[in-house]
C-alpha cells in the first residue's frame, strides 16, 4: 500500500514508469534520465530515502542500452526503492549525483572503470579504481571476452589434458564408429 | 594543511591498549557459511557432461577420467579437474551444473609447497569433500531452461475421428527457445543407435541455419523426416537436462529442421551421387534398413535395386505406423530423396514368387536381406483359431492399403507395445467414424510402468478413450455357441519372468475377468517371413534362435548374402537405419576387396 501511495504521489510531479513491486518493502521504477535528479532529491529530502544503498549497472547489449540502478532506502520505514535509468550504450554517459550523496562518486568511478560509463564532473572519475593498467574493453561490458582475455593474459600450467565428453564416450563405447 | 589534520592521527593512541579486532593467525578461521571455497563434487550424481568446463571463463577446468567411474549411457565417465591457479571462485560452474553435483565448500585456506597439489579432481580425497557449509545454488539451475517448450497437439476430441497428424511441430521462435536449452554436451550421441550429431544440428537450429542442419542430419540418417516424428528417441533418456527438468525435445527439433527445408532444396543440398562403379547390389525389403543401405550404396556410385513385395515402399514405417503419427507424404519425401540417388525400387515384386534368390545371387554382386518382421505372433491361447481374432500387423497393413477392415463396436487388444497402441488407436478412430464412440479395451501382461510402448502413446491412447487393463494374462478367447467371439478371459499377472529370468508368467487364478468384445486383436510381437529363402538356402544358412545368424558386420554365413534390420536385430526405425549404414559399409568394403582381388 505504502509503495503504491508513494508512487501515485510522485507521479504527480515526475515522469515515472510503472511501479514494479518485489514484495512489500522493495519496488523498482524506471524514469527518464532528465527526471532522475529531481526525483532523487525529492525522495531524499521529502520522503526519507536518505540512504543510497548502491548504484550499479546492467549491460543490455542487444538493446543498445545500459541500465543504471539507484537503490535508495528509507531506514525509518524499512522501504527500498530501485530507480532505473536507461542510457544509450553508444554514448554511455550518466549524470553525476555526487553532490546529493558523496558516496556516489565511488560508485561512479567504479562504473566508469568496469562499464565505461562516464559521469562528467564526478570527483576523480578518470582515476584507476581497482584495475591497474587496464587496456582492454571495460570488463563488465558483455562484449568483453573473459575467456579470451584470461587465455591471453595468464600462462597455462604444463601437463593439463582435457577430454571432450562426446568423443571420449565414442572411444569407450563405440570406438569403430558403430 | 591545518592544525586538525596534524593532530588527528594522535587521537588513535587512545585505542592502543584495546583488544584488537583483527585475528593474529587467520589460518584455521572458518569462513562464512556461503563462502565460495574449494569445490566439492558428488561423484555419483555428476554425469561428466563438461558444462562446467564449457562455462569457465578462466579455462580452469579439464574433464578427466577417474578410476572407478565407468563410461555408460548418460555418463561420460569423465569428471572435472580444477586448476586453482586459474580459478577465480566465481561459481559459474556451480550455477550451470546440470545435476547440481558441483558445489563449493567454505574451505579456503590451504598451504602446500607443491603447486600441482592445487590442481585436482574435487570429490575424491579432500578433507572438506563432505562439508555442509559453502556455496551451492539455491533451487534448480537457471542458466539453461528447465521446462521444455510446449508442443501444440490436436486435442483428443478433434483427433479421434480422423487420421490427421496429431503433432503440430515447432514454429521457428519455439524451436530457437527449445534449442537454446541444450548445453551441447553430447552425452546423447552415444545413445542414438545411428550416433546422429545431435548437438550440432541443435546448434544449427539456434543459428537458424537450416541448410547446415539438414546436411548434418543426412550425414547419419536419410530418414530424418520420419525419425523426427516417430523415433523412439532414446537419446532423450540420456540428456543432461533431464536431471533437473525436461530433456531437450531432440526429436521435435530434428523434425523442425526437415520441416523448414523445402524438398527441392533438400535435393540440392544432398547433391549428386558419386560416379557409377559398375557394381550392382540387390536389396530385399524397402523398409528403413534396406533403404538406408540403398541410399549409402547409391551415394557411393553402386547400382541398387530394392525388391518390395507390397505395393509401396516404406516397410513398417508405412504399413505399421499409423498416419496420425507419420503422414505418408512425410515418408514419401524421405523415400523420394533416396530414389533421387538413382535407387530403383521394384514394388509388388515378391522374392520367391516374382524373382528367385538364385537369380538375385547370379545377377548382382551382393544381396542384402532386410525383410523386417511382418508376421504377427499369436498367444495361442484357446479360441485364437477361427474368425474374429486378428493380428495387429495384418490389420494395420490393410488399413494403410485402404482396404475395408471389420470394425466391431467393442474389441479387445492384447499387448502393451507400440504396435498394440497403434492398432488400438487406429481401431478407435474407425469406431468413432462408424459408431460415434470408442470401444477398445487393451490388456497386457506388464504393469503400466513396464509397458514397452512409449509413454506418450499410453497417455494419448487413454485420452482417446482406450481402456487399458495392465497385468492381465490372456487365458481364452471366449466364443458363443455359434463360434462368434464374445470376449477375452484374463487372469491377473503375478510375475512375468521366473527366477532365472525366463519368460514364464505366473497368474492369480482367483482374479479373473472377461473383457467384452466381438473381436480380439493380438499385438504381442512379430516374426520374419523367411519362406522366400526356400529350402536349399535355409539349410545352408546358419541360424540363431529362429533368426539368421549374422556377424558384427552383418554378414550371414553365405559370402554373397548380408542381412540387416528388424529381421536380424531390431527393434525400431532408428536401429534399422543404423543397421542399414553398417551393412552398406560392409558390402562396400567387400566390393572394394573383390576389386583388389580381380
Amino acid at each position: 500500500m505504502e509503495m503504491r501511495h508513494l508512487h501515485a504521489l510522485l507521479k504527480q510531479r515526475h515522469s515515472l514508469g510503472q511501479l514494479e513491486p518485489k514484495g512489500g518493502k522493495l519496488a523498482f521504477v524506471t524514469v527518464p534520465r532528465e527526471n532522475l535528479r529531481g526525483l532523487l532529491t525529492e525522495l531524499r529530502d521529502v520522503h526519507g530515502f536518505t540512504h543510497l544503498v548502491l548504484l550499479t549497472a546492467v549491460d543490455w547489449m542487444e538493446d543498445g542500452l545500459f541500465q543504471l540502478t539507484y537503490m535508495l532506502n528509507n531506514r525509518g520505514r524499512d522501504m527500498t526503492l530501485g530507480i532505473r535509468v536507461m542510457l544509450d550504450r553508444q554514448e554511455a554517459q550518466g549524470d553525476s549525483i555526487h553532490d546529493l550523496w558523496p558516496t556516489a562518486a565511488t560508485y561512479q568511478r567504479e562504473l566508469k572503470e568496469m562499464f565505461g560509463i562516464d559521469f562528467p564532473g564526478s570527483p576523480r572519475i578518470d582515476e584507476e579504481f581497482i584495475l591497474e593498467g587496464w587496456t582492454d574493453l571495460p570488463p563488465y561490458r558483455r562484449d568483453f571476452d573473459s575467456l579470451a582475455y584470461s587465455q591471453q593474459t595468464y600462462a597455462e600450467r604444463p601437463g593439463r589434458v582435457t577430454h571432450d565428453p562426446r568423443e571420449y564416450m565414442k572411444s569407450k563405447l563405440y570406438p569403430d564408429g558403430v | 594543511m591545518g592544525l586538525r589534520e596534524v593532530l588527528t592521527p594522535f587521537t588513535v593512541w587512545k585505542h592502543v591498549f584495546d583488544e584488537p579486532v583483527t585475528i593474529k593467525n587467520p589460518i584455521g578461521r572458518p569462513a562464512a557459511d556461503r563462502y565460495r571455497g574449494f569445490h566439492q563434487n558428488d561423484m555419483a550424481s555428476c554425469i561428466g557432461c563438461g558444462t562446467c568446463e564449457a562455462i569457465c571463463q578462466n579455462a580452469a577446468i579439464d574433464m578427466v577420467p577417474v578410476d572407478g567411474i565407468e563410461t555408460r549411457t548418460g555418463d561420460s565417465g569423465l569428471r572435472p579437474q580444477i586448476d586453482y591457479g586459474r580459478c577465480c571462485w566465481c561459481a559459474l560452474c556451480v550455477d550451470v551444473c546440470m545435476t547440481g553435483s558441483l558445489t563449493m565448500s567454505n574451505e579456503y585456506t590451504w598451504v602446500d609447497t607443491d603447486p600441482d597439489a592445487f590442481r585436482f579432481v574435487p570429490g575424491l580425497e579432500e578433507p572438506w569433500k563432505d562439508d555442509e557449509e559453502g556455496y551451492e545454488r539455491e533451487g534448480k539451475r537457471v542458466l539453461s531452461g528447465i521446462e521444455r517448450i510446449h508442443m501444440e497437439e490436436m486435442p483428443p476430441e478433434t483427433r479421434i475421428s480422423n487420421f490427421e497428424e496429431i503433432v503440430d511441430g515447432y514454429s521457428r521462435a519455439e524451436a530457437i527457445l527449445e534449442a537454446d536449452r541444450c548445453v551441447e554436451c553430447g552425452l546423447c550421441v552415444a545413445t542414438c543407435p545411428a550416433h546422429m550429431s545431435i548437438p550440432d544440428y541443435i546448434a544449427a537450429v539456434r543459428d537458424q541455419d537450416y541448410d547446415r542442419g539438414l546436411e548434418i542430419l543426412y550425414e547419419t540418417n536419410p530418414f530424418s523426416e520420419v525419425c523426427g516424428r516417430v523415433c523412439t528417441h532414446k537419446c532423450e533418456t540420456s540428456c543432461a537436462a533431464l536431471h533437473e527438468g525436461d530433456p531437450i525435445a531432440i526429436r521435435w527439433l530434428k523434425r523442425h529442421i526437415v520441416d523448414e527445408v523445402p524438398f527441392d532444396r533438400r535435393l540440392e543440398l544432398i547433391g549428386k551421387p558419386a560416379a557409377p562403379t559398375g557394381r550392382k547390389v540387390a536389396i530385399i525389403g524397402a523398409g528403413p534398413a534396406g533403404l538406408t543401405a540403398a541410399f549409402d550404396l547409391a551415394r557411393a556410385g553402386h547400382g541398387v535395386v530394392v525388391f518390395e513385395a507390397l505395393s509401396h515402399a516404406g516397410g513398417m514405417m508405412r504399413y505399421g505406423i499409423p498416419e496420425y503419427r507419420l503422414p505418408y507424404e512425410a515418408l514419401d519425401r524421405d523415400i523420394g530423396v533416396i530414389e533421387a540417388m538413382g535407387v530403383e525400387i521394384r514394388t509388388n515384386c515378391r522374392v520367391g514368387r516374382d524373382v528367385t534368390m538364385d537369380a538375385l545371387r547370379r545377377d548382382y554382386d551382393s544381396v542384402i536381406l532386410a525383410i523386417g518382421l511382418n508376421m504377427g505372433r499369436s498367444t495361442r491361447v484357446p479360441g485364437t483359431e477361427g474368425p474374429g481374432v486378428e493380428k495387429a500387423v495384418d490389420l494395420l497393413r490393410r488399413i494403410t492399403d485402404g482396404e475395408e477392415v471389420p470394425v466391431p463396436e467393442r474389441l479387445v487388444v492384447i499387448g502393451g507395445g507400440n504396435v498394440a497402441m497403434d492398432i488400438a488407436r487406429s481401431m478407435a478412430r474407425l469406431q468413432m467414424q462408424k459408431y460415434g464412440r470408442v470401444g477398445v479395451t487393451l490388456t497386457a501382461l506388464e504393469d503400466i510402468d513396464h509397458f514397452l510402448a512409449d509413454r506418450e502413446e499410453i497417455v494419448e491412447s487413454r485420452e482417446e478413450g482406450v481402456q487399458i487393463f495392465d497385468a492381465r494374462g490372456p487365458q481364452e478367447v471366449v466364443r458363443d455357441e455359434s463360434g462368434a467371439v464374445t470376449g477375452l478371459r484374463t487372469w491377473r499377472v503375478k510375475s512375468i519372468f521366473d527366477a532365472d529370468g525366463r519368460f514364464a508368467p505366473a497368474y492369480d487364478e482367483g482374479d479373473e475377468q472377461i473383457h467384452e468384445g466381438t473381436m480380439v486383436i493380438e499385438a504381442i510381437g512379430q516374426m520374419a517371413d523367411t519362406s522366400l529363402l526356400e529350402e536349399a538356402l535355409t539349410e545352408a544358412l546358419e541360424w540363431n534362435r529362429g533368426r539368421i545368424r549374422i556377424d558384427g558386420a552383418f554378414r550371414t554365413s553365405e559370402p554373397w548374402l548380408f542381412a540387416a534390420g528388424d529381421a536380424v536385430k531390431g527393434p525400431d526405425v532408428i536401429n534399422a537405419v543404423a543397421d542399414g549404414h553398417r551393412v552398406a559399409r560392409t558390402v562396400m568394403d567387400e566390393l572394394a576387396a573383390r576389386e583388389v582381388m580381380q
